[in-house]
Protein backbone atom coordinates (compact mmCIF):
# COMPACT_ATOMS: atom_id res chain seq x y z
CA UNK A 1 0.00 0.00 0.00
CA UNK A 2 3.07 1.98 0.74
CA UNK A 3 4.66 1.48 -1.93
CA UNK A 4 1.35 2.36 -3.87
CA UNK A 5 1.18 5.94 -2.61
CA UNK A 6 4.72 6.50 -3.00
CA UNK A 7 4.03 5.62 -6.76
CA UNK A 8 1.28 7.93 -7.26
CA UNK A 9 2.91 10.77 -5.45
CA UNK A 10 5.78 10.58 -7.51
CA UNK A 11 3.93 10.23 -11.14
CA UNK A 12 1.81 13.09 -9.87
CA UNK A 13 4.69 15.45 -9.49
CA UNK A 14 6.60 14.13 -12.67
CA UNK A 15 3.36 14.95 -14.63
CA UNK A 16 3.10 18.36 -13.12
CA UNK A 17 6.98 18.88 -13.68
CA UNK A 18 6.33 17.83 -17.60
CA UNK A 19 2.78 20.37 -17.90
CA UNK A 20 5.02 22.87 -15.81
CA UNK A 21 8.08 22.92 -18.87
CA UNK A 22 5.15 22.49 -21.49
CA UNK A 23 3.02 25.38 -20.37
CA UNK A 24 6.12 27.78 -19.55
CA UNK A 25 7.81 26.49 -23.64
CA UNK A 26 4.44 27.67 -24.94
CA UNK A 27 4.42 30.82 -23.33
CA UNK A 28 7.62 31.45 -24.03
CA UNK A 29 7.15 30.54 -28.02
CA UNK A 30 4.07 32.82 -27.56
CA UNK A 31 6.42 35.79 -26.41
CA UNK A 32 8.85 34.93 -28.99
CA UNK A 33 6.13 35.01 -31.60
CA UNK A 34 4.33 38.20 -30.10
CA UNK A 35 7.50 39.81 -30.39
CA UNK A 36 8.78 38.57 -33.88
CA UNK A 37 5.74 39.70 -35.03
CA UNK A 38 6.56 43.32 -33.34
CA UNK A 39 9.52 43.45 -34.96
CA UNK A 40 8.41 42.45 -38.18
CA UNK A 41 6.22 45.43 -38.41
CA UNK A 42 9.26 47.55 -36.80
CA UNK A 43 11.65 46.26 -39.33
CA UNK A 44 9.36 47.17 -42.22
CA UNK A 45 8.71 50.32 -40.92
CA UNK A 46 12.52 51.51 -40.52
CA UNK A 47 12.93 50.33 -43.98
CA UNK A 48 10.59 52.07 -45.68
CA UNK A 49 10.89 55.00 -44.23
CA UNK A 50 15.05 55.11 -44.29
CA UNK A 51 14.64 56.64 -47.68
CA UNK A 52 13.22 59.52 -46.79
CA UNK A 53 16.20 62.00 -47.16
CA UNK A 54 17.18 60.72 -50.57
CA UNK A 55 13.71 60.43 -51.67
CA UNK A 56 14.68 62.68 -54.71
CA UNK A 57 17.54 60.19 -56.28
CA UNK A 58 15.18 57.46 -55.54
CA UNK A 59 13.40 56.02 -59.39
CA UNK A 60 9.44 56.37 -60.05
CA UNK A 61 9.52 52.99 -60.29
CA UNK A 62 10.76 52.06 -56.71
CA UNK A 63 8.65 55.13 -55.18
CA UNK A 64 5.68 52.99 -56.12
CA UNK A 65 7.13 49.70 -54.75
CA UNK A 66 7.83 51.53 -51.50
CA UNK A 67 3.75 53.76 -51.42
CA UNK A 68 2.58 50.20 -51.77
CA UNK A 69 4.58 48.97 -48.81
CA UNK A 70 3.35 51.87 -46.86
CA UNK A 71 -0.43 50.71 -47.55
CA UNK A 72 0.26 46.87 -46.94
CA UNK A 73 1.74 48.22 -43.61
CA UNK A 74 -1.41 50.22 -42.69
CA UNK A 75 -3.45 47.80 -41.33
CA UNK A 76 -0.48 45.88 -39.44
CA UNK A 77 0.07 49.10 -37.37
CA UNK A 78 -3.62 49.63 -36.97
CA UNK A 79 -3.65 46.55 -34.81
CA UNK A 80 -1.25 47.93 -32.33
CA UNK A 81 -1.73 49.08 -29.11
CA UNK A 82 -3.12 52.14 -28.75
CA UNK A 83 -0.30 54.57 -28.16
CA UNK A 84 1.69 52.46 -30.54
CA UNK A 85 -1.23 52.90 -33.23
CA UNK A 86 -1.08 56.64 -32.85
CA UNK A 87 2.74 57.50 -33.33
CA UNK A 88 3.26 55.10 -36.17
CA UNK A 89 0.37 55.95 -38.05
CA UNK A 90 1.45 59.59 -37.79
CA UNK A 91 5.07 58.94 -38.72
CA UNK A 92 3.77 56.37 -41.86
CA UNK A 93 1.02 59.19 -43.03
CA UNK A 94 4.58 62.02 -43.19
CA UNK A 95 6.71 59.28 -44.65
CA UNK A 96 3.86 57.70 -47.26
CA UNK A 97 2.96 61.39 -47.87
CA UNK A 98 6.68 62.68 -49.07
CA UNK A 99 7.23 59.52 -51.49
CA UNK A 100 3.67 60.34 -52.88
CA UNK A 101 4.82 64.06 -53.18
CA UNK A 102 8.32 62.77 -54.83
CA UNK A 103 6.68 60.62 -57.23
CA UNK A 104 4.15 63.54 -58.41
CA UNK A 105 6.68 65.76 -58.64
CA UNK A 106 9.10 63.54 -61.19
CA UNK A 107 5.80 62.77 -63.13
CA UNK A 108 5.02 66.76 -63.39
CA UNK A 109 8.71 66.74 -64.54
CA UNK A 110 8.47 64.30 -67.29
CA UNK A 111 5.34 65.87 -69.17
CA UNK B 1 -29.55 117.65 -50.38
CA UNK B 2 -26.66 117.96 -51.99
CA UNK B 3 -24.48 114.34 -51.42
CA UNK B 4 -20.78 114.76 -52.39
CA UNK B 5 -20.85 111.23 -53.81
CA UNK B 6 -24.02 111.59 -55.93
CA UNK B 7 -23.61 109.33 -58.85
CA UNK B 8 -24.65 112.57 -60.72
CA UNK B 9 -22.42 114.49 -62.93
CA UNK B 10 -19.54 115.91 -60.62
CA UNK B 11 -18.28 119.45 -60.36
CA UNK B 12 -14.61 120.15 -59.56
CA UNK B 13 -15.39 120.40 -55.81
CA UNK B 14 -17.70 117.35 -55.83
CA UNK B 15 -14.44 115.41 -57.26
CA UNK B 16 -12.47 116.78 -54.48
CA UNK B 17 -14.86 115.61 -51.97
CA UNK B 18 -15.48 112.20 -53.50
CA UNK B 19 -11.15 111.53 -53.92
CA UNK B 20 -10.90 112.90 -49.86
CA UNK B 21 -13.64 110.02 -49.16
CA UNK B 22 -12.18 107.75 -50.98
CA UNK B 23 -8.88 108.47 -49.54
CA UNK B 24 -10.15 108.58 -46.27
CA UNK B 25 -11.44 105.47 -46.65
CA UNK B 26 -8.18 104.03 -48.04
CA UNK B 27 -6.55 105.29 -44.57
CA UNK B 28 -9.20 104.32 -42.37
CA UNK B 29 -8.70 100.54 -43.73
CA UNK B 30 -5.09 100.31 -44.45
CA UNK B 31 -4.36 101.47 -40.74
CA UNK B 32 -7.14 99.44 -38.84
CA UNK B 33 -8.78 96.16 -39.54
CA UNK B 34 -7.31 95.31 -43.07
CA UNK B 35 -3.84 96.38 -41.89
CA UNK B 36 -4.74 93.93 -38.56
CA UNK B 37 -5.44 91.27 -41.02
CA UNK B 38 -2.85 91.47 -43.81
CA UNK B 39 0.43 93.05 -41.90
CA UNK B 40 2.58 90.35 -39.79
CA UNK B 41 1.53 91.02 -36.53
CA UNK B 42 4.88 91.69 -34.46
CA UNK B 43 5.94 88.86 -32.30
CA UNK B 44 5.57 88.88 -28.61
CA UNK B 45 7.41 91.45 -26.85
CA UNK B 46 9.65 89.11 -24.62
CA UNK B 47 11.40 86.63 -26.98
CA UNK B 48 11.04 84.43 -24.30
CA UNK B 49 7.39 83.78 -25.30
CA UNK B 50 7.99 83.69 -28.80
CA UNK B 51 6.93 79.71 -29.70
CA UNK B 52 5.68 79.21 -26.85
CA UNK B 53 2.87 76.11 -26.17
CA UNK B 54 0.32 75.37 -24.16
CA UNK B 55 -0.65 72.26 -23.84
CA UNK B 56 -3.52 71.04 -22.06
CA UNK B 57 -5.96 68.07 -23.66
CA UNK B 58 -5.63 65.66 -21.07
CA UNK B 59 -3.83 67.08 -18.03
CA UNK B 60 -6.58 70.20 -17.24
CA UNK B 61 -9.11 69.73 -16.03
CA UNK B 62 -8.24 66.86 -13.30
CA UNK B 63 -4.62 66.55 -13.41
CA UNK B 64 -1.69 68.97 -12.50
CA UNK B 65 -2.72 71.41 -15.22
CA UNK B 66 -1.73 72.34 -18.79
CA UNK B 67 1.98 72.04 -19.84
CA UNK B 68 4.40 74.96 -21.30
CA UNK B 69 6.10 74.21 -23.83
CA UNK B 70 9.32 76.26 -24.39
CA UNK B 71 10.40 76.01 -28.38
CA UNK B 72 13.69 77.58 -27.26
CA UNK B 73 14.66 75.33 -24.72
CA UNK B 74 14.43 72.08 -26.78
CA UNK B 75 15.56 73.75 -30.26
CA UNK B 76 18.76 74.18 -28.59
CA UNK B 77 19.26 70.45 -28.37
CA UNK B 78 17.16 69.20 -31.10
CA UNK B 79 16.33 69.46 -34.60
CA UNK B 80 13.12 70.17 -35.58
CA UNK B 81 12.75 66.91 -37.40
CA UNK B 82 13.49 64.48 -34.77
CA UNK B 83 10.45 66.17 -32.70
CA UNK B 84 8.34 66.56 -35.20
CA UNK B 85 8.97 63.53 -37.34
CA UNK B 86 10.68 61.06 -35.41
CA UNK B 87 8.70 61.17 -32.23
CA UNK B 88 5.67 62.65 -34.41
CA UNK B 89 4.61 65.64 -32.74
CA UNK B 90 2.11 67.27 -34.25
CA UNK B 91 2.77 70.82 -35.99
CA UNK B 92 -0.47 72.44 -33.70
CA UNK B 93 -0.94 72.64 -29.87
CA UNK B 94 -3.06 69.62 -28.40
CA UNK B 95 -2.96 67.87 -31.82
CA UNK B 96 -0.73 65.01 -31.10
CA UNK B 97 -2.65 62.53 -28.68
CA UNK B 98 0.17 63.10 -25.63
CA UNK B 99 -0.93 61.60 -22.93
CA UNK B 100 0.83 60.43 -19.10
CA UNK B 101 0.39 57.14 -20.45
CA UNK B 102 2.12 57.55 -24.28
CA UNK B 103 4.85 59.26 -21.99
CA UNK B 104 5.25 56.98 -19.72
CA UNK B 105 5.56 54.12 -22.33
CA UNK B 106 8.61 56.35 -23.94
CA UNK B 107 6.71 58.31 -26.73
CA UNK B 108 6.01 61.86 -26.86
CA UNK B 109 8.12 63.61 -24.56
CA UNK B 110 8.67 60.10 -23.29
CA UNK B 111 11.16 59.89 -26.17
CA UNK B 112 13.74 61.56 -24.23
CA UNK B 113 12.03 62.38 -20.71
CA UNK B 114 12.42 58.93 -19.19
CA UNK B 115 14.69 59.16 -16.04
CA UNK B 116 17.61 57.37 -18.20
CA UNK B 117 18.14 58.96 -21.50
CA UNK B 118 21.99 61.09 -21.43
CA UNK B 119 21.67 64.45 -23.76
CA UNK B 120 24.35 66.90 -22.94
CA UNK B 121 25.93 64.48 -19.87
CA UNK B 122 23.12 64.70 -18.18
CA UNK B 123 19.96 62.29 -17.38
CA UNK B 124 16.98 63.79 -18.56
CA UNK B 125 14.31 63.58 -15.81
CA UNK B 126 11.80 60.89 -16.33
CA UNK B 127 7.91 62.69 -17.88
CA UNK B 128 4.93 61.72 -15.83
CA UNK B 129 6.59 58.97 -13.78
CA UNK B 130 4.73 57.66 -11.38
CA UNK B 131 7.85 58.02 -9.07
CA UNK B 132 7.94 61.92 -9.84
CA UNK B 133 7.28 64.20 -7.23
CA UNK B 134 5.15 67.29 -7.77
CA UNK B 135 8.27 69.46 -8.48
CA UNK B 136 8.92 67.51 -11.38
CA UNK B 137 4.73 67.52 -12.29
CA UNK B 138 5.30 71.09 -12.12
CA UNK B 139 8.69 71.61 -14.37
CA UNK B 140 6.33 70.93 -17.30
CA UNK B 141 2.91 71.91 -16.10
CA UNK B 142 3.94 74.99 -15.04
CA UNK B 143 1.25 77.15 -16.58
CA UNK B 144 0.43 79.98 -14.32
CA UNK B 145 2.42 78.47 -11.49
CA UNK B 146 5.73 80.54 -10.48
CA UNK B 147 9.43 79.70 -9.64
CA UNK B 148 9.13 75.93 -11.07
CA UNK B 149 10.79 76.07 -14.41
CA UNK B 150 14.68 74.88 -14.11
CA UNK B 151 15.65 77.24 -16.94
CA UNK B 152 15.40 80.52 -17.18
CA UNK B 153 15.09 81.94 -20.75
CA UNK B 154 17.76 85.02 -19.99
CA UNK B 155 20.19 83.18 -17.93
CA UNK B 156 20.02 79.70 -20.93
CA UNK B 157 20.13 81.98 -23.84
CA UNK B 158 23.00 84.42 -22.36
CA UNK B 159 25.92 83.10 -24.92
CA UNK B 160 23.76 82.28 -27.64
CA UNK B 161 24.22 84.51 -30.54
CA UNK B 162 21.27 87.37 -30.89
CA UNK B 163 19.45 87.73 -33.90
CA UNK B 164 17.14 90.85 -35.23
CA UNK B 165 14.34 89.06 -33.02
CA UNK B 166 15.44 86.85 -30.26
CA UNK B 167 18.18 84.38 -30.58
CA UNK B 168 19.99 83.40 -34.14
CA UNK B 169 19.81 79.82 -34.39
CA UNK B 170 21.35 79.41 -37.41
CA UNK B 171 24.25 81.61 -35.79
CA UNK B 172 24.43 79.21 -32.97
CA UNK B 173 24.52 76.31 -34.75
CA UNK B 174 27.43 77.60 -37.37
CA UNK B 175 29.25 78.68 -34.14
CA UNK B 176 29.06 75.66 -32.62
CA UNK B 177 26.95 76.83 -29.51
CA UNK B 178 24.42 74.43 -30.35
CA UNK B 179 24.52 70.80 -31.79
CA UNK B 180 20.75 69.53 -32.35
CA UNK B 181 20.70 66.38 -32.11
CA UNK B 182 18.74 64.57 -35.31
CA UNK B 183 18.97 60.42 -34.17
CA UNK B 184 17.33 59.27 -31.38
CA UNK B 185 18.36 55.59 -30.02
CA UNK B 186 15.24 53.40 -30.62
CA UNK B 187 12.96 56.02 -32.07
CA UNK B 188 14.99 56.89 -35.22
CA UNK B 189 14.94 55.10 -38.37
CA UNK B 190 18.55 54.94 -39.57
CA UNK B 191 18.32 56.58 -42.85
CA UNK B 192 20.58 57.47 -45.92
CA UNK B 193 22.74 60.40 -46.26
CA UNK B 194 20.54 63.31 -46.86
CA UNK B 195 20.92 64.08 -50.45
CA UNK B 196 21.37 68.51 -50.40
CA UNK B 197 18.98 70.12 -52.61
CA UNK B 198 20.56 73.27 -54.66
CA UNK B 199 19.41 76.95 -52.93
CA UNK B 200 17.28 78.46 -55.75
CA UNK B 201 15.27 82.45 -55.54
CA UNK B 202 12.20 82.74 -55.01
CA UNK B 203 10.34 85.73 -56.87
CA UNK B 204 9.13 87.86 -54.58
CA UNK B 205 5.22 88.67 -55.26
CA UNK B 206 5.30 92.70 -54.66
CA UNK B 207 7.33 93.74 -57.37
CA UNK B 208 9.47 96.25 -55.08
CA UNK B 209 11.12 93.67 -53.34
CA UNK B 210 14.26 91.83 -54.43
CA UNK B 211 13.63 88.17 -54.32
CA UNK B 212 14.14 85.71 -51.56
CA UNK B 213 17.09 83.38 -51.52
CA UNK B 214 15.87 80.32 -50.09
CA UNK B 215 18.35 77.50 -48.55
CA UNK B 216 17.02 74.44 -49.03
CA UNK B 217 19.88 72.96 -47.37
CA UNK B 218 19.45 74.84 -44.66
CA UNK B 219 15.70 74.32 -44.23
CA UNK B 220 16.57 70.31 -44.86
CA UNK B 221 18.95 69.97 -42.44
CA UNK B 222 16.75 71.16 -39.55
CA UNK B 223 13.15 70.08 -40.95
CA UNK B 224 14.09 66.95 -43.22
CA UNK B 225 11.87 66.87 -45.85
CA UNK B 226 8.47 65.37 -44.87
CA UNK B 227 8.05 67.87 -41.96
CA UNK B 228 7.80 70.45 -44.90
CA UNK B 229 6.23 68.01 -48.13
CA UNK B 230 3.46 67.63 -49.03
CA UNK B 231 1.80 68.52 -46.01
CA UNK B 232 3.16 72.90 -45.85
CA UNK B 233 4.71 73.02 -49.39
CA UNK B 234 2.34 70.78 -51.78
CA UNK B 235 3.19 69.53 -55.29
CA UNK B 236 1.68 72.98 -57.49
CA UNK B 237 1.33 74.15 -60.74
CA UNK B 238 4.09 76.79 -61.66
CA UNK B 239 1.76 79.71 -61.55
CA UNK B 240 0.70 78.96 -58.59
CA UNK B 241 1.12 82.38 -56.22
CA UNK B 242 2.13 80.24 -53.22
CA UNK B 243 4.45 82.40 -51.35
CA UNK B 244 2.40 85.61 -50.82
CA UNK B 245 2.88 87.47 -47.65
CA UNK B 246 -0.51 87.22 -47.42
CA UNK B 247 -0.85 83.52 -47.51
CA UNK B 248 2.03 83.54 -45.16
CA UNK B 249 0.59 85.55 -42.43
CA UNK B 250 -2.46 83.52 -42.33
CA UNK B 251 -0.32 80.72 -40.72
CA UNK B 252 0.30 78.78 -44.38
CA UNK B 253 3.29 78.27 -46.93
CA UNK B 254 6.45 79.69 -45.10
CA UNK B 255 4.72 81.29 -42.42
CA UNK B 256 3.61 77.17 -40.87
CA UNK B 257 6.86 78.09 -38.86
CA UNK B 258 7.65 81.29 -39.65
CA UNK B 259 6.14 83.76 -36.92
CA UNK B 260 5.27 81.03 -34.56
CA UNK B 261 8.74 79.44 -33.76
CA UNK B 262 10.99 80.22 -36.53
CA UNK B 263 12.05 83.66 -36.97
CA UNK B 264 9.34 86.49 -37.48
CA UNK B 265 7.55 87.69 -40.65
CA UNK B 266 8.39 90.98 -39.83
CA UNK B 267 11.91 89.82 -39.81
CA UNK B 268 12.11 91.32 -43.25
CA UNK B 269 15.70 90.97 -44.67
CA UNK B 270 16.42 87.70 -43.21
CA UNK B 271 14.22 86.19 -46.37
CA UNK B 272 14.85 89.55 -48.68
CA UNK B 273 18.47 89.97 -47.84
CA UNK B 274 18.57 92.66 -50.54
CA UNK B 275 15.82 94.50 -49.59
CA UNK B 276 13.11 96.64 -51.63
CA UNK B 277 14.35 97.50 -54.98
CA UNK B 278 15.45 100.98 -54.27
CA UNK B 279 17.51 100.13 -51.07
CA UNK B 280 20.48 98.36 -53.66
Amino acid sequence: MFRLIVFAMLLSTGLAAVGGVLAIGQASSSRSQSTARQEGWRKEFDDICSKTQDAMTVSKEELTVLISRCDALKPKLEKLDETRKKVYLERLRMCRGLYAYVLESKEKNDK
Amino acid sequence: MHMCWSPKKRTTSERECFSLVLLGAVFFLTTSGWAQIYLPQPPPEQAADYGKVIIGNASSATGPGPVVFDHWLHRAKFTCRLCHVDIGFAMQANASGITATTNREGFHCGACHDGKRVIGGKVVFASCSNESSSNNCNRCHSLGKKDVRKYTYRAFTAKLPKGYYGIDWTAAENQRKIKPINFLEGISVKRTPMQTRPDFSIKATMPWVHPIIFSHEAHAIWNGCELCHPEIFPTAPKETVRDSMFLNIEGRYCGACHGKVAYPLNSCIQCHPRGPIWAR
